[in-house]
């Protein structure tokens, strides 16, 4: 991973759409009738995680976003903060949309939903309170040996 | 399920992120006393200015330990620089931890900054989780006798 300096409020903004597409998710989950709708959002999701940890959060659709329609209506950020802290948490994120589509599939009793409820926490942290749950795990991931060091 | 089970469940889950969020906000960045570890910093291979650093030279050392996926270290070690900078009494050192599992563990870092305070001794006085606030900071330089 390549480190850019980003206008942090962007992976805020972007958290904050995930946000709220995951209260939708959570709603849609909690009804076996309606679950493949949830699933879909979450299909969305894994994509948009995956070029988000592939090529960073700048190059995200929602990214983009913030820096068309929204940057150019705000002040000058008062600093810029290291681009891969939110790319790493994009790989999270990726995570916990697969391990939700998976629970979907194997039909798991609200599986989804509580995949969904994790996004929608961590998304909140993220958003509302420039908390960076999936940041903060990386120690914790490497500490029990799912991360390995390059 | 029924429309207000769903809703009792959203309902439910904002305040878990609300609370999460508060308690985030209130306990990030406060200085937690721990009684004295002594620290060999020779042996941990922080290099500063290009130079490793064999021994303590001030008073007070603000020991940051950072990782590469840690939106909060950056602007930690600038604030803590600025304090060296001001404050003579102050040496602020940065170990990047990324790779460093010896370390991680050895401390027990569960979040990045973790910054340990030290006298000149090595002792660790006290521990910061997250980044330092601003009033932490001087009430713990107001902590040693200068």
């Amino acid at each position: 991973m390549a480190a850019t300096q980003i206008d942090p409020r962007g992976p805020r903004f972007g958290a904050g759409i995930t946000n709220i597409l995951s209260v939708f998710a959570v709603f849609e989950a909690l009804d076996k009738g309606s679950e493949p709708i949830a699933a879909a959002i979450f299909g969305l999701f894994a994509v948009l995680f995956l070029i988000g940890t592939l090529y960073g959060t700048s190059k995200h659709p929602f990214g983009w976003i913030y820096r068309t329609f929204v940057k150019p209506r705000l002040a000058a950020p008062k600093e810029l903060e290291d681009s891969r802290p939110p790319q790493f948490a994009q790989g999270v994120g990726l995570f916990v949309s697969v391990v939700g589509l998976v629970l979907h599939i194997a039909a798991v009793p609200y599986g989804l939903a509580a995949a969904a409820a994790a996004l929608f926490l961590a998304s909140a942290l993220q958003s509302y309170f420039g908390y960076c749950l999936g940041c903060q795990m990386y120690l914790g991931l490497k500490r029990i040996g799912v991360i390995r060091s390059a | 399920m029924s429309a207000e089970l769903k809703l009792i469940l959203l309902l439910t889950l904002v305040a878990l992120a609300v609370i999460a969020g508060l308690v985030y906000r209130f306990t990030t960045g406060r200085a937690k006393k721990v009684s004295g570890e002594r620290v060999n910093v020779a042996e941990l291979g922080i290099v500063k200015n290009g130079q490793p650093v064999t021994h303590l030279t001030s008073k007070i050392t603000f020991l940051q330990f950072s990782t590469d996926f840690c939106t909060f270290c950056g602007p930690t070690a600038k604030m803590l620089e600025a304090l060296e900078k001001t404050d003579h009494n102050v040496t602020h050192l940065e170990l990047n931890v990324t790779d460093r599992l010896d370390i991680v563990n050895r401390f027990n870092i569960l979040q990045t900054p973790t910054t340990l305070v030290l006298d000149r001794s090595g002792r660790v006085v006290s521990r910061i989780g997250g980044a330092p606030k601003a009033h932490t900071l001087v009430s713990e330089i107001g902590n040693f006798d200068i």
